[in-house]
């Protein structure tokens, strides 16, 4: 295995058996996959496709069947690997006694990170997924997108060279999910490789460099995004300040070509995008808000309903 | 280390936030309390027996169902809420984790002891206070001293089972030797404390009155005193120390004092105090022999947790310990399930109903061996049980806390690696 290569698996197999030992459920199917260090690998399938199970696999919850599985270089059951890996679970699994400052203070101390670096990576981290606000609050009282920041937060506590999210957009707001997806890509800029599962396909092609699709266990497919979903037949033009005349010319102009248009229409803006603008818009900065304790989707679906431009902290 | 520390520290944690430990701590202490006014027929020494009992067992009870409760259901829980998917991922072994939880639990159960046996300290003393010093119904913690050698002799001897009855009037005698009898202060008392089984021919007599000769092999000086005794009821004759004049050892030489009045004596008919040792040392040796059996009971609900579940794991720990408080029962009820070679003299259900038959067959195969091999596997919790010597007021020698200790340690020895391997191959689905 070459030193580039931050995940392999080789014939990896799950079965899953009942009580006496007999089979029950084949989760998955010697799935064969690399992943390159420094590149963010999107896992896509549909539900029960062994999505899950592959993470688990990777990470030693479970053990495979058959096969092998190679995370960093090293075996799945590699204590000290983990000290290189980051993890954000499907489901926000954390202690709801304690409160956020608490939650990286454990994992932290897991991490066996010093006291003074371990503070000073709390501090960032609670800043970088915007709980600032909540910080002291016992994890109770956290919504489910409040969850999830915490959750990426514990993932990124050790600094990995490696971060498994499991749906890590999943219960997050349009805000909180670009933001989500602004620390993914500042991840890879840092050099560190992303394991991304999700079922959410436009979060994965905005950012994945490469993917792989599982169904019933099996590989489908493998491929940068490029590779995949690109039509070398199709040109795509966006073209400013053109008149209803000059269009007409271009359009006879591909005609005698031989070329087929296959529509001429103004381009729309993604819901997301007007969401964030509006959003952006009416708040004057991202963390003043935090700070007196609104939530992005409290304020973005009031503002959607009522269209009211009133600021609500006030 | 340190992360063993760290899933210990967690742990104790929250058993706080979650209001587990408070919770224990506000039932056992009314518990404890309730010992004060318990109605008490008797002088002063009952009402302190009934103190020492109560807070006792009060402290055995919830100690032994908070470690059960505590540790049985920590691992499970954080399974079903996948705790520990964030846990194992980071850079712990899963012995390391089994390690933390452990100590976490004995820190919680540790604290309990803490509070529990605090307050029951302050009940006892309470209960103790204002008694008469002089009529010895202040807390005891006396030195007790078991016959090394017992002869019997004399024509009217008549063994009977394991009991040797004599005739007074000279013509039979029991002589006991007791050794190591060491005290430190003069003022020390020697008490000889005699549980004797009583016949007279005077059918109307309900007591009758004994010799016993005090003999010291050092000086060769010899005491006889006279002492009346009932059926099967303790009777002391205290002495003063000096009586040893600096020998460690003590031969005394027991006899009916008439002809017609019969004496039954067993190896522990017979037993010498000496001294009295500090009540507050003694009641800490007593709380950690408890202590041991929480620990033993801890390790063995962590042991359930790693392949059962929840409630199975509950139940499973209350059986240990039910089973575990039983043993002597479950190892008789097995002797009396017998059904081969059976005749009127033998022991036997078969020996009742006179024949062999399916029932009782059934019995010795399905549940005698059974029963005899678990009374032989699970732990003993009669070992760990310090109620009598507080109520006779015994000193707990140190051999009993070191005798606990191993026992519990022996245990923990066998099922802490059994835990290990089993939890190292659990999956978390």
């Amino acid at each position: 295995m070459d030193n580039n290569t931050a995940i392999k698996t080789e014939n990896l197999t799950k079965v899953y058996k009942g009580f006496w030992g007999r089979k029950k459920v084949l989760a998955l199917d010697k799935l064969n996959m690399d992943i390159q260090q420094g590149k963010i690998f999107g896992l896509l399938g549909p539900n029960g496709s062994g999505k899950t199970t592959t993470i688990k696999l990777l990470l030693g919850l479970i053990f495979p069947t058959e096969g092998r599985a190679y995370v960093l270089g090293k075996s799945t059951q590699d204590v000290a690997t983990k000290s290189r890996i980051g993890f954000l679970p499907e489901e926000s699994c954390f202690y709801r006694f304690l409160n956020a400052d608490e939650t990286l203070d454990f994992y932290g101390q897991l991490f066996s990170i010093p006291r003074k670096e371990r503070k000073l990576r709390i501090n960032r981290l609670i800043d970088q997924v915007g709980l600032e606000f909540a910080r002291k609050r016992s994890l109770r009282q956290y919504s489910k997108g409040m969850l999830r920041r915490i959750g990426i937060a514990q993932a990124l506590i050790n600094n990995p060279d490696l971060i498994i999210l499991d749906e890590p957009t999943s219960g997050l707001d349009p805000i909180g999910t670009r933001e989500t997806k602004d620390i993914i890509l500042a991840l890879k800029k840092q050099g560190k490789t992303v394991l991304l599962s999700s079922h959410l396909l436009s979060d994965v092609q905005d950012i994945c460099d490469r993917i792989a699709i599982l169904d019933k266990g099996k590989l489908q497919i493998t491929g940068t995004i490029d590779e995949l979903l690109s039509r070398k037949d199709v040109v795509e033009m966006l073209i400013r300040n053109l008149s209803d005349e000059a269009i007409s010319e271009v359009e006879a102009f591909i005609k005698g070509k031989q070329g087929e248009v296959i529509s001429i229409k103004n381009p729309t803006n993604t819901l997301e995008d007007l969401f964030l603008k509006i959003v952006q818009e009416r708040n004057s900065s991202f963390r003043d808000r935090n700070k007196k304790g609104c939530e992005f989707d409290q304020i973005g679906s009031e503002a959607m309903s009522k269209g009211d431009k009133t600021d609500q902290l006030n | 280390m340190q992360q063993i520390l760290v899933i210990a520290k967690q742990t104790f944690r929250e058993a706080i936030r979650n209001k587990i430990l408070l919770i224990f701590v506000i039932l056992s202490l009314i518990a404890i309390c309730c010992s004060v006014f318990m109605p008490v027929v008797g002088d002063g020494r009952e009402r302190i027996k009934i103190v020492e009992s109560m807070c006792l067992r009060s402290i055995t009870f919830f100690g032994i169902l908070a470690a059960i409760l505590i540790s049985a259901s920590s691992i499970p829980t954080d399974i079903e809420d996948k705790l520990l998917w964030t846990i194992t991922t980071k850079p712990i072994s899963r012995t390391s984790l089994i390690f933390g939880k452990i100590t976490g639990f004995v820190y919680i159960v540790g604290v309990l002891l803490l509070i529990m046996g605090s307050v029951s300290y302050a009940l006892i003393r309470f209960a103790a206070s204002g008694q008469d010093v002089q009529n010895g119904k202040e807390l005891l913690a006396r030195e007790k001293f078991e016959p090394l050698d017992l002869q019997v002799t004399g024509k009217s001897v008549k063994n009977i089972g394991n009991v040797y009855w004599i005739e007074g009037g000279g013509n039979g005698t029991s002589k006991w030797d007791f050794e190591g009898l060491a005290y430190k202060e003069r003022l020390d008392e020697l008490e000889i404390e005699v549980k004797l089984l009583v016949e007279s021919k005077k059918r109307y007599t309900k007591k009758i009155p004994i010799n016993i000769k005090i003999i010291n092999p050092y000086t060769g000086k010899t005491q006889v005193e006279s002492i009346e005794v009932f059926n099967n009821k303790p009777a002391s004759l205290k002495l003063s120390a000096e009586t040893l004049a600096g020998s460690e050892k003590l031969t005394l030489v027991i006899s009916p004092e008439n002809p017609g009045d019969f004496i039954g004596i067993s190896s522990d008919s017979l037993t010498v105090f000496l001294g009295k040792k500090s009540f507050e040392y003694n009641f800490l040796k007593g709380l950690t022999i408890i202590s041991a059996q929480f620990i033993l009971m801890i390790v063995i609900a962590t042991l359930g947790s790693t392949f059962l579940s929840l409630p199975v794991n509950i139940l499973f720990c209350l059986f240990v310990f039910f089973c575990g408080n039983i043993i002597d029962f479950m190892r008789d009820l097995s002797t009396v399930i017998n059904v081969l070679g059976a005749h009127e003299h033998d022991h036997g259900i078969s020996a009742v109903v006179n024949k062999p038959n399916t029932i009782a067959f059934f019995l010795d195969y399905v549940l005698k061996k059974p029963l005899l091999v678990l009374s032989y596997v699970l732990p003993n919790f009669k070992n760990f049980d310090v109620g009598p010597y507080f109520v006779d007021g015994i000193n707990i020698p140190h051999k009993k806390v070191f005798a606990s200790f191993g026992y519990a340690l022996l245990y923990v020895s066998l099922c802490l690696p059994l835990s290990f391997v089993i939890f190292k191959r659990r999956e978390f689905a």
